[in-house]
């Protein structure tokens, strides 16, 4: 059957397209359909090389989707395609660097292997040593395959590194029955895998009350060899910065498996602190079909500015130059738009020109640390 | 416990210091902190080249006197009395929580760091001794089970993904039937192992350390060398970096001369990669890639180091060779031979053909 137009003839929503995390047959089959396709335009009577039609994936193409239900997130509208061709003067060799990089995943599907990116490098660099040069034109090119069969990285076959931890009031169920407990480990608490497949297959159990979103490894450890959640009910999250994939899909199967906990996020007073709660709370452009997927309501503790009066002056530290590009970008784009509170906060950063560190709470000792995240809460004091 | 005693020792050590320091007031005389000096030996024009650190026989004297001197001393009674509380509450804190406990007086965290430096140095113990830890960002998988705390950890669950190495290595007792530990440079070759299974496979221990080791890493693994006596075989990159990463576990380093003893495992070899895996293991000429200036400089400046010449002239070589064929070789490019080469083939074949350096 013709296609009406020469696009990928993956459904995908009306406005917004997702990457979808889907077993390797189906990921096989969508290449094997290109393939066909290629190959009917090749032989119909009007002969010609098929276009490759990717989502586009810049800032102008991001959309901002104010949710109710469903929670707010940006993503990447499909009206906006990128269009790769064997005959456009520029598009040559990205066109056939997509179907080289098509070739090895089909092979690393079929073989039921996965790799890393550095592996598929040096694998295109000893087939095809014309096209790829570098690990950034790797990259590129693994992310056009993404925005083409739209579908994630790890549906590729590619194995990422876990960045996240979890420990606190959490019972972990594997699908093999093994169960961990997160409150009998040790300070660095539980590994968050990247194995996307693995954790949609986790079961969870607690009583805990509150879920914590810490920015930083340091803290996490803090509270964990505190053992904080035997006097306070909580499971207490980091992906130790900005989160990547595996560590939202971790955050957001459990505030899934228990609707009625808050989520509190504990970041330093700093743009990069917001950034972070926002890319939980909405998704980023730069995981772009990843993003809208994952998010989760999520709410800022602490630090703010409310706080800055707790901390010794000597802790406040001067803006540098890409705090406030960060805070200006903050302050115009979507996300913050009908956000007060937010806003608010980074205008109060902005014109102190300071920023502060949640160490910065330990000058009034050990134990304050804890203390204060349950005053917090239990006053309501998060936006 | 072993971590009571050593508590209680150090505790004692803090309180000859003071007492010293407080009769030298009494005297009338100002006080003053003599501390051990460490340099690499690839300074030492005529070093017999048998150590990578040596104490100076001249020591450095702190005292109230002049504004770094000043500056030094005070933040070192300043720590002094953090890692007193402490180790008297029996509490443990990451080096940035010391700094954060008397902003306004340390000013900066390197002053912290400095301080702590220089009280293992003069105290004669451990970093991990006085209660002072960073968060570890090693990993460990494998036939391996351990007792943490009270706390029994096995390592050999969890097949996708490794476990965090503990923090603090005092009072671990490892168990294990494994027949060698296999240390590997990178995150992703630890995470390619654990997809591949190795360690269900083989018999074995697998850590990384993420890049350069910290402390925790380097206590862990010499923790396991001395209570298992287990051979140690060492998966880094063939580029300058990769080897240094490995002469910081073998050797130790500056940072932490101090605590040579407890950080550094002389015993480890070089299983590879090596530039002569390509003739021999099948890996296209290409994946060699060309070694670019700042890899140069680091080779050159590695190849001056005497102890690494006279302990292990065969890396020495091999750093050599780097910089005469001006071309490196990442542990990856044996995935071009196949996917599963470096679980299935490579590292076995390597160990059973004793093929290390």
């Amino acid at each position: 059957m013709a296609l009406p137009h020469q696009s990928t003839p993956f459904h995908c929503q009306a406005q917004s397209c997702t990457a979808d995390v889907i077993p390797p047959e189906e990921v096989r089959a969508r290449i094997e359909v290109l393939a066909k396709h290629f190959l009917e335009s090749l032989n119909s009577p009007n002969p010609s090389i098929s276009i490759l039609s990717l989502v586009c994936r810049t800032t102008e193409s991001t959309q901002f989707q104010e949710g109710f239900s469903t929670g707010s997130f940006t993503y990447l509208s499909r009206a906006a395609q990128q269009k790769k061709s064997f005959t456009q003067l520029n598009g040559m060799r990205s066109f056939v660097k997509v179907w080289k990089l098509m070739q090895i995943v089909y092979e690393l599907l079929q073989l039921g292997k996965k790799a890393t990116q550095r592996e598929l490098y040096y694998r295109l660099l000893a087939d095809s040593p014309d096209y790829f040069r570098s690990q950034q034109q790797v990259n590129d090119t693994i992310q056009d395959l993404v925005a083409l069969l739209k579908c994630s990285r790890y549906s590729l076959g590619i194995i990422a590194s876990s960045k996240g931890a979890v420990v606190g009031r959490l019972l972990i169920e594997d699908e093999s029955g093994e169960v961990v407990d997160c409150t009998r480990l040790g300070p660095s608490g539980h590994i968050i895998t990247a194995d996307l497949g693995f954790l949609e297959g986790l079961r969870f159990r607690s009583d805990a009350r509150y879920i914590l979103v810490v920015e930083k490894d340091a803290i996490f450890q803090r509270l964990s060899e505190d053992r904080y959640f035997q006097s306070f009910p909580a499971i207490i999250l980091t992906a130790k910065g900005y989160p990547d994939l595996a560590s939202r899909v971790m955050l957001y199967r459990i505030c899934k498996a228990f609707p009625g906990m808050p989520i509190l996020a504990l970041v330093d007073w700093n743009p990069a602190g917001l950034a972070i709660i926002c890319t939980y709370k909405f998704g980023s452009t730069r995981m772009g079909l990843e993003a809208p997927r994952y998010v989760c309501d999520v709410k800022w503790l602490g630090l703010r500015g409310e706080d800055i009066e707790l901390l010794p002056k000597e802790a406040l530290i001067e803006f540098s130059h890409k705090d406030h590009q960060l805070a200006r970008s903050l302050l115009a784009s979507k996300m913050l738009e009908n956000r007060e509170a937010y806003k608010l906060e980074v205008g109060k950063m902005m014109e102190m020109s300071k920023r502060a560190e949640i160490e910065a709470l330990y000058a009034h000792g050990y134990d304050f640390l804890g203390h204060y995240i349950t005053q917090k809460i239990l006053r309501l004091q998060y936006i | 416990m072993a971590d009571l005693s050593t508590a209680q020792k150090i505790l004692k050590r803090i309180q000859d210091l003071v007492r010293e320091l407080l009769q030298d007031i009494a005297r009338g005389s100002l006080p003053v902190i003599s501390i051990d000096r460490f340099i690499p030996c690839d300074s030492l024009t005529d070093g017999d080249g048998l150590s990578v650190y040596e104490r100076c026989e001249s020591q450095e004297r702190i005292a109230l006197k002049g504004r770094t001197s000043t500056q030094r001393i005070v933040a070192f009674m300043r720590v002094l009395l953090i890692v007193q509380g402490l180790l008297q509450q029996e509490k443990h804190a990451s080096k940035r929580d010391v700094y954060y406990m008397d902003p306004r007086l340390f000013g900066d965290q390197v002053i912290v760091d400095q301080a702590i430096n220089d009280i293992c140095t003069k105290l004669k113990c451990a970093r991990s001794s006085i209660h002072v830890f960073s968060a570890s960002k090693g990993l460990v998988m494998g036939c391996l089970q351990y007792i943490d705390q009270g706390r029994l950890v096995d390592c050999s669950r969890h097949r996708l993904s490794g476990f965090p190495i503990p923090t603090l290595t005092d009072g671990v007792t490892p168990m294990s039937e494994a027949e060698y530990i296999l240390l590997v440079e990178k995150e992703t070759v630890f995470q390619r192992l654990a997809n591949d299974g190795y360690c269900m496979k083989n018999r074995c221990i697998v850590i990384t350390g993420r890049g350069y080791p910290d402390v925790p890493t380097r206590s862990f693994l010499r923790l396991l060398v001395n209570a298992l006596h287990l051979p140690v075989y060492g998966l880094v990159d063939a580029d300058p970096y990769g080897l240094d990463i490995l002469c910081t576990y073998r050797f130790g380093s500056l940072a932490m001369a101090y605590d040579a003893e407890a950080l550094a495992t002389p015993s480890i070899r070089w299983l590879g990669v090596f530039l002569s895996d390509v003739r021999f293991h099948g890996i296209p000429v290409r994946c060699l890639l060309p070694l670019r200036e700042n890899d140069k400089r680091k080779a050159e400046a590695m190849l001056k180091r005497q102890y690494l010449k006279i302990h292990a002239p065969l890396w020495w070589g091999q750093l050599q060779e780097l910089l005469s064929t001006g071309t490196k070789l990442e542990i990856e490019a044996v995935s071009t031979i196949s996917f599963s080469a470096l679980a299935n083939e490579y590292i076995v074949s390597k160990i059973n053909n004793l093929q290390f350096l």
